[in-house]
């Protein structure tokens, strides 16, 4: 299967005439910038449709996760004493 | 070589750490090079009777060490307080995986802190660090276990706040302390309960003595929450990302290992010491449940950080949940016939995702420590195009991505496979689950590496220190080895284990 690839992508390679757009980023049409940066999609941006679609799930997660160590006290109660009735009960 | 040596082999490996924590502020005094070395020798001494204390396990069997006995290794009667160790197979797993990390770790900090003053404290810390968490998983007493478990805190606390310049770091230290000292009284209270209940803290008298009565069960939980937190399980976990991601880059995975440290102590604890004073399907579930909650939370919360440190911490997080998980599917059919028949591989699964996750951990934190030496952010939004200029740290990233997502044939999808099997035999829910924390945790190390690495050169990095490269390089052959022979690390170092907590098939 590599090979295959490898094949097709020599067929197009040396077919390949450099011109002043060919090699370019395609950026929506949009020149693209001459700050390599600029040209690099990534960040927050990649998944965004994946999380945006999680985000009733995903949102109240993060709210959850405040930062505040009252709160990570307040999980550990929380779990200590879930711990302690399920043992309690099923032994 | 002697053989009484090797027999005291235990208290070397606190020993040296410990002696050379403090050797190695004088030496700084007189200069940066005799610091470095001193340091090394501490650490690669430490490995020596490591490999020592593995290679004696595996020829003559386990023994108990008692020190300060005129004949230590002789007493068996540990009925009054001594401080004791125990040398067996699981012992020699769990300080595998936490020598391997450290000497990883201890040969990349030597380019990664080059830059900072005041690095005599710094090794002091991670040597103590070193000697508190050899130290939990070596001792068989739970006082001692007290103790080691304080040192371990204190010194990584120490080790988090090392940047002092940084109030993240600062805040992050105080958020750990805070964590560390409720969790160091409430074990020290559930010791008391057992002191009180039988007079005696050594593992084996406390085995042979609890009979499941009802300040037992509540020792337990304290114990079982405690050593939880302490492994960042979900939802005690908020306090991991903060340590992780504000620790300087080169000490981070040592303190994901002082984790993995308490899961080695709680398994140890619920296989050898309370197996038979409870019904194994309860602490079996509570395993499944933490495990599972830790999976998915954990490569959620991921999903959402653009901070790459954040990120890799998320993802320990939820390796941590596949452990719990699998060893809590194993210990719930303990006694029954589906032990024989998948519960031992469910076991075998965990440990073994242990000791992967133990250098495969190590490997991914330290790569993106040096993007982040590189680049200086730790930003997503603002990285890019890294593979043009670091070659070498794009290819260890792969094989540590790789291997956290269980891509074959990375070491990683040997564990995760025992694990999915295992699980599925159990409950097929909970192998679906694991498979899609799988998918999404390689979405992730996509993420990371094509934000990161792809892209036009953005001609913002710069050349790495040679020794993190190597500390890389060592972690990667490790992981190549374990890819390799999975099956010989399976019968040769997780079989002994699993034998030395009296669960062998």
């Amino acid at each position: 299967m590599a090979l295959v690839a490898y094949l097709f992508y020599q067929m197009g390679e040396s077919s390949y005439k450099k011109t002043r757009l060919k090699g370019d980023p395609f950026i929506s049409g949009n020149r693209p910038s001459k700050d390599p940066r600029d040209i690099h999609v990534g960040g927050d941006n990649l998944y965004w449709g994946f999380t945006h679609a999680l985000r009733k799930y995903l949102d109240p997660l993060v709210e959850g996760h405040t930062g505040i160590v009252n709160d990570y006290v307040y999980w550990f109660v929380v779990t200590l004493a879930f711990v302690l009735v399920f043992l309690y009960l099923l032994i | 070589m002697n053989v009484d040596l090797l027999l005291q082999s235990p208290v070397f490996i606190l020993g040296i750490p410990l002696l050379f924590a403090f050797l190695t502020p004088l030496a700084d005094k007189v200069s940066k090079e005799l610091r470095n070395a001193v340091f090394i020798i501490g650490l690669l001494l430490t490995a020596l009777f490591v490999s020592l204390m593995a290679y004696e396990v595996y020829t003559i069997g386990s023994w108990t060490y008692v020190f300060g006995a005129e004949d230590p290794t002789a007493i068996t009667d540990v009925s009054f307080f001594r401080i004791t160790f125990l040398a067996d197979g699981f012992a020699v797993l769990a300080t595998l995986t936490i020598i391997i990390t450290a000497v990883g770790v201890g040969i990349y900090s030597f380019g990664n802190m080059k830059d900072f003053d005041d690095l005599g404290k710094f090794y002091t810390l991670f040597l103590l660090t070193l000697a508190g968490v050899m130290g939990m998983v070596l001792t068989s007493d739970l006082f001692n276990l007290f103790v080691w478990f304080e040192v371990t805190s204190i010194a990584s606390c120490g080790l988090i706040a090392y940047h002092n310049e940084r109030g993240e770091s600062v805040e992050a230290a105080l958020k750990y302390m805070i964590i560390s000292v409720i969790a160091g009284l409430l074990l020290l209270f559930s010791i008391g309960f057992f002191y009180g209940e039988y007079g005696v803290l050594n593992y084996f008298l406390i085995r042979d003595s609890m009979d499941g009565a009802f300040i037992d069960i509540l020792a337990i939980g304290l114990v079982m929450v405690i050593l939880s937190m302490k492994a960042s399980s979900v939802p005690m976990h908020m306090w991991a990302p903060d340590a992780y991601s504000e620790a300087p880059d080169s000490i981070t995975p040592f303190i994901a290992i002082t984790s993995l440290g308490s899961l080695f102590v709680l398994f140890r604890l619920i296989f050898f010491v309370f197996r038979g004073a409870v019904e194994p399907s309860s602490i079996g579930n509570l395993l499944i449940i933490l495990g599972v909650l830790s999976m998915f939370v954990g490569v959620s919360m991921a999903l959402k950080q653009s901070d790459v440190k954040r990120l890799i911490a998320y993802l320990s997080v939820s390796q941590i949940g596949y452990m719990m998980m699998a060893v809590g599917v194993g210990f719930a059919t303990l006694g029954t016939a589906d032990y024989g028949a998948f519960g031992v591989n469910a076991v075998e699964g965990g440990f073994f995702h242990m000791i992967n996750d133990g250098v495969y951990k190590a490997l991914l934190f330290l790569s993106v420590g040096g993007i982040i030496y590189a680049a200086d952010t730790r930003d997503l939004n603002r990285l890019g195009g890294l593979a043009h200029s670091m070659p070498f740290t794009t290819f260890f990233f792969i094989i540590g991505g790789l291997s956290i997502a269980g891509i074959p044939p990375l070491s990683g999808f040997s564990s995760k496979l025992l694990i999915y099997k295992s699980v599925y035999l159990y409950n097929p829910v909970l192998a679906i689950i694991a498979l899609v924390v799988s998918i999404v945790t390689l979405a992730l190390i996509g993420k990371i590496f094509f934000n990161a690495f792809l892209g036009p050169d953005q001609k913002i990095g710069m050349k790495i220190p040679r020794s993190m490269i190597l500390s890389m390089g060592v972690l990667t052959v490790i992981i190549v080895i374990f890819s390799l022979f999975p099956n010989y690390v399976v019968s040769e170092i997780i079989a002994p284990a699993i034998e030395a907590l009296g669960v062998a098939v």
